[in-house]
C-alpha cells in the first residue's frame, strides 16, 4: 500500500506558530495532528492575584489582531461578575469598535494572508508589483476601519480608553463626521472586494459542520446575544459550560473544545451568516446572491467569501450607527463587589468566552478563557481527513498546500488559541 | 538604494508587533517596498531562516529554550538584531507570571504539566547582544520608521530617551499625577507613544516599560501616600517589565 507523509514545520501566513503532520496509507490518513507549538503564555495562570481594572488591558495582549474582542469580553464579564449595567452609549462604541476591529481583521486574513495562495505567490511583498490596484484598495480600506477603532479607542491595536463601565474620553462630532464621509467612500472598495473573493477558485469540499454563533434578536449579534447552532443548541451564554466542553490534547498547547455529547463545532464568519444571514442588510443579501453565495454553505473555504461579506456589512452598519449617534460625558463610577461573570463575543475568528471570579477586594480568583480556535480545533482536524481522503490520489506537495490553504481559509489565530 | 535583508521572528506574544509592521502602521506600501523580506513566517510561505540578515526582528518573550537555540543562531548571522515591542524588549505581559512560583501559574491552565517546557520570561538581551530596542506596546509606528530609514540611509537611529512626562508637557495636558491624584506611571515609563492615555483621560500603565533614568521607588512612594495599598503598587510595576530592574525596584519596596 503506498505511503505518503505531509509534514509542515511552520504553517505560514497565519498567526501564530502551528505544524501539520498526516501520514497518509492508500486513501486513509493513518496520523493526523495539527500541532499547535505556539508557547504558552498562562494568562488563566498569571490572572488569578491580579486586580479586576488590570484585566482588559492585559488580555487585549492575547492577541495583536483582535484585542478589542478580548477587551470588549472581558469588560463584560467583570461587569457581569460586579453586577453594572453600562450604559446604552457605552454598549454602542463597544460595537462599532468591535465592527471595525472585524472587518479591520478580515481584511489582513483576505488580502495578506489568504490570497497570496490562490494566485501563486509566496507572500503579498512578491504580489505587490502585479497587484497594485487590490493592495491600495486594502491600504484605503483598512486605514478607514483602523482610524474608526483608534477613534473610539485611542488605539486601534491594544486601545486604551475603553474601561469598566464606559469610556474615559469620547470621540468629536467632527472625527465622527470625518469617519462617516470616509465609510461611505470604501463602500464601493468593500463590494470590489467581495467580488475579488467571489472569483477566486475554491477547491470542491463539503463536510457538513455544526455551526455556532451569538444571535439576537434585532441585530447582527456582535456581543449580547444566546449562543445557537445549526443543530438545535440555544442557550443563554451563562450555561455554556453545561454544553460545550475542552480537553487537553498531548501533541498541541492549544486545548480543544467540542459540543457536549457531539463533538466538533465551527465558529466564525462562515458560521455567523449561516445562523444570522436574515439579519444581514438588504443590499448584503442581493451581493451574496449575486455572488452565488447562499446559505448552508459547507465549504470551509468559503470562510473567504463569509468574511468579505461581512467586511461590507460591517462597514454599511458603522455608518447607519454614526448617522444617529450624538454623544455626551457619562458618570461611569461603580462599587467593587464580589461575584462570577461570564461572557460571550463575536471575534473577527468566532465565538470568544471570557469568565471570572472576583473578591470582595476586586482580586481575580478565577479565569477561564476559550478562544475561538479552540472552538474550531476539532473540526479542522476533521475537515483536514476528510480533505486529505478526497485528493490522497495527489502527490505529496500538492496535498500539503491543499491542507495549509484549508488551515488558513479558517483564518486560525494560534496566538488566542493557546494565551 | 540596497533594500534590507529582513528577518522577523516571533516568540512568545500577541503577533501585534508584526501586524503593526504588515498592518496597521501609515506606510506598510512604503516599507514593503524598502526591505527584502528573507524570513517571515507570518507574512510569506517559504523564505531562508539561515539569514543572513541586514537586521533580524524578534518579536515575543523567551519563554522556551528552543527559542534561546534559535535565538543564538540568529545573532550568528543578523549585522543587527533588535527587539521589537514589550514582551521582546522588557519581558512584557507574558513576564508577570515571573513574579509567581512557575508551577503555581502553569498547574491553573494545564491538568497534564509533562507536555509544558516553559521557563520564566525573559526579555531577548537576556540571552543576545542587541543593537537597540523598539519599545512600545505594540511597537511604535514612528520607532519603527526610524529604524528603517536609519538601516537604508547608514546613520544611527534616534529613539526617545525621556519618560512619558515629557510627552505630556508638550501636549499641554494637564498632569494627571499632581492635578488628580491618579497613580500615572508616566514619570518612569519611556516616551514614545505620544502621551497616548494621559491625553485620553486616563494615568498610563507602564506599557512602554522603563526609561533609563527611572525614579520607581520615588513613584512608588507617592503612590503610597495617594493612598495605594502596597499590593496595588507591587501589580503597578509588574505589568509589562517585571524582569526589569528599573521597575523591579518600585515593586520591591512593597513586596
Amino acid at each position: 500500500m503506498s505511503e505518503k507523509v505531509i509534514s509542515i514545520d511552520y504553517l505560514a501566513r497565519v498567526e501564530g506558530e502551528t505544524a501539520i503532520k498526516i501520514n497518509i496509507k492508500g486513501k486513509e490518513p493513518q496520523e493526523l495532528k495539527l500541532k499547535i507549538f505556539e508557547p504558552p503564555r498562562f494568562f488563566e495562570g498569571f490572572l488569578v492575584g491580579r486586580k479586576y481594572y488590570e484585566v482588559p488591558d492585559i488580555v487585549a495582549r492575547i492577541c495583536g489582531i483582535c484585542p478589542v474582542s478580548h477587551m470588549t469580553t472581558a469588560l463584560r464579564a467583570i461587569e457581569k461578575a460586579m453586577g453594572i449595567n453600562p450604559s446604552q452609549q457605552t454598549r454602542i462604541l463597544r460595537r462599532l469598535m468591535s465592527l471595525s476591529q472585524i472587518a479591520s481583521s478580515h481584511l489582513i486574513h483576505l488580502y495578506i494572508l489568504a490570497m497570496p495562495d490562490y494566485y501563486g505567490y509566496p507572500g503579498v511583498q512578491a504580489m505587490l508589483p502585479e497587484f497594485t490596484e487590490e493592495l491600495s484598495r486594502l491600504m484605503r480600506m483598512k486605514k478607514v476601519m483602523n482610524d474608526l477603532t483608534a477613534a473610539i479607542g485611542g488605539r486601534a491595536l491594544h486601545p486604551v480608553s475603553a474601561v469598566i463601565n464606559g469610556f474615559t474620553d469620547l470621540p468629536s462630532p467632527q472625527a465622527l463626521k470625518k469617519l462617516r464621509q470616509d465609510l461611505e467612500k470604501i463602500e464601493a472598495d468593500a463590494v470590489k472586494t467581495v467580488r475579488m473573493v467571489s472569483e477566486l477558485s475554491y477547491p470542491k469540499f463539503s463536510r457538513k459542520a455544526e455551526y455556532v454563533a451569538l444571535k439576537a434578536a434585532n441585530r447582527y449579534a456582535i456581543m449580547e446575544g444566546n449562543i445557537v447552532s445549526s443543530d438545535g443548541l440555544d442557550i443563554p451564554e451563562e450555561d455554556y459550560e453545561e454544553y460545550f466542553e475542552e480537553e487537553q490534547v498531548f501533541y498541541s498547547m492549544a486545548k480543544r473544545a467540542k459540543v457536549k455529547g457531539r463533538g466538533s463545532l465551527m465558529v466564525g464568519a462562515l458560521a455567523r451568516l449561516h445562523i444570522n444571514f436574515d439579519q444581514l442588510s438588504p443590499s448584503v443579501k442581493k451581493l451574496a446572491q449575486e455572488v452565488g453565495f447562499k446559505v448552508p454553505d459547507y465549504n470551509p473555504f468559503h470562510n473567504n467569501l463569509a468574511q468579505s461579506l461581512e467586511i461590507l456589512y460591517g462597514i454599511q452598519e458603522c455608518r447607519q450607527i454614526l448617522e444617529n449617534l450624538k454623544l455626551s460625558p457619562e458618570n461611569n463610577s461603580y462599587r467593587i463587589r464580589a461575584g462570577e461573570g461570564a461572557a460571550f463575543s463575536e471575534a473577527p475568528r468566532g465565538l470568544l468566552y471570557h469568565q471570572y471570579a472576583i473578591n470582595a477586594k476586586g482580586v481575580i480568583e478565577k479565569a477561564n478563557i476559550v478562544t475561538p480556535t479552540v472552538h474550531n480545533f476539532a473540526n479542522i482536524e476533521e475537515d483536514l481527513r476528510h480533505l486529505v481522503r478526497q485528493n490522497s490520489g495527489l502527490p505529496e506537495k500538492k496535498i500539503a498546500l491543499l491542507c495549509e490553504m484549508l488551515v488558513r481559509a479558517y483564518d486560525p489565530c494560534f496566538s488566542c488559541s493557546v494565551h | 538604494m540596497k533594500k534590507i535583508r529582513l528577518g522577523i521572528f516571533k516568540y512568545s506574544c500577541c503577533a501585534g508587533c508584526q501586524f503593526q509592521f504588515f498592518f496597521f502602521q501609515e506606510h506598510v506600501l512604503e516599507t514593503l517596498g524598502a526591505v527584502d523580506i528573507v524570513y517571515c513566517k507570518m507574512g510569506t510561505s517559504g523564505g531562508k531562516k539561515e539569514g543572513p540578515f541586514d537586521v533580524a526582528l524578534i518579536e515575543g518573550a523567551i519563554t522556551e529554550s528552543w527559542q534561546v537555540d534559535e535565538l543564538k543562531k540568529i545573532r550568528e548571522v543578523s549585522r543587527f538584531l533588535v527587539p521589537i515591542g514589550s514582551c521582546a524588549v522588557n519581558g512584557g505581559i507574558p513576564a508577570i507570571k515571573n513574579i509567581y512560583p512557575e508551577i503555581e501559574v502553569e498547574k491553573r491552565v494545564y491538568k497534564d504539566l509533562s507536555v509544558i517546557h516553559s521557563v520564566k520570561a525573559h526579555p531577548v538581551d537576556e540571552y543576545v547582544r542587541v543593537d537597540g530596542y523598539v519599545r512600545g506596546c505594540p511597537m511604535g509606528e514612528r520607532e519603527l520608521l526610524e529604524l528603517l530609514t536609519s538601516l537604508l540611509l547608514n546613520t544611527k537611529p534616534s529613539f526617545p530617551e525621556y519618560c512619558v512626562c515629557v510627552e505630556c508637557k508638550l501636549k499641554g495636558n494637564i498632569c494627571l499625577l499632581v492635578a488628580e491624584g491618579k497613580p500615572c506611571m508616566g514619570p518612569v515609563t519611556n516616551a514614545g507613544c505620544g502621551a497616548l492615555c494621559p491625553s485620553h483621560g486616563r494615568a498610563c500603565y507602564g506599557c512602554w516599560g522603563p526609561v533609563s533614568d527611572a525614579n520607581a521607588p520615588a513613584l512608588a512612594k507617592k503612590f503610597e501616600q495617594l493612598g495605594l495599598a502596597p499590593d496595588d503598587i507591587v501589580r503597578k510595576f509588574t505589568q509589562f517589565a517585571s524582569p526589569r530592574i528599573e521597575f523591579r525596584k518600585g515593586a520591591e519596596m512593597y513586596e
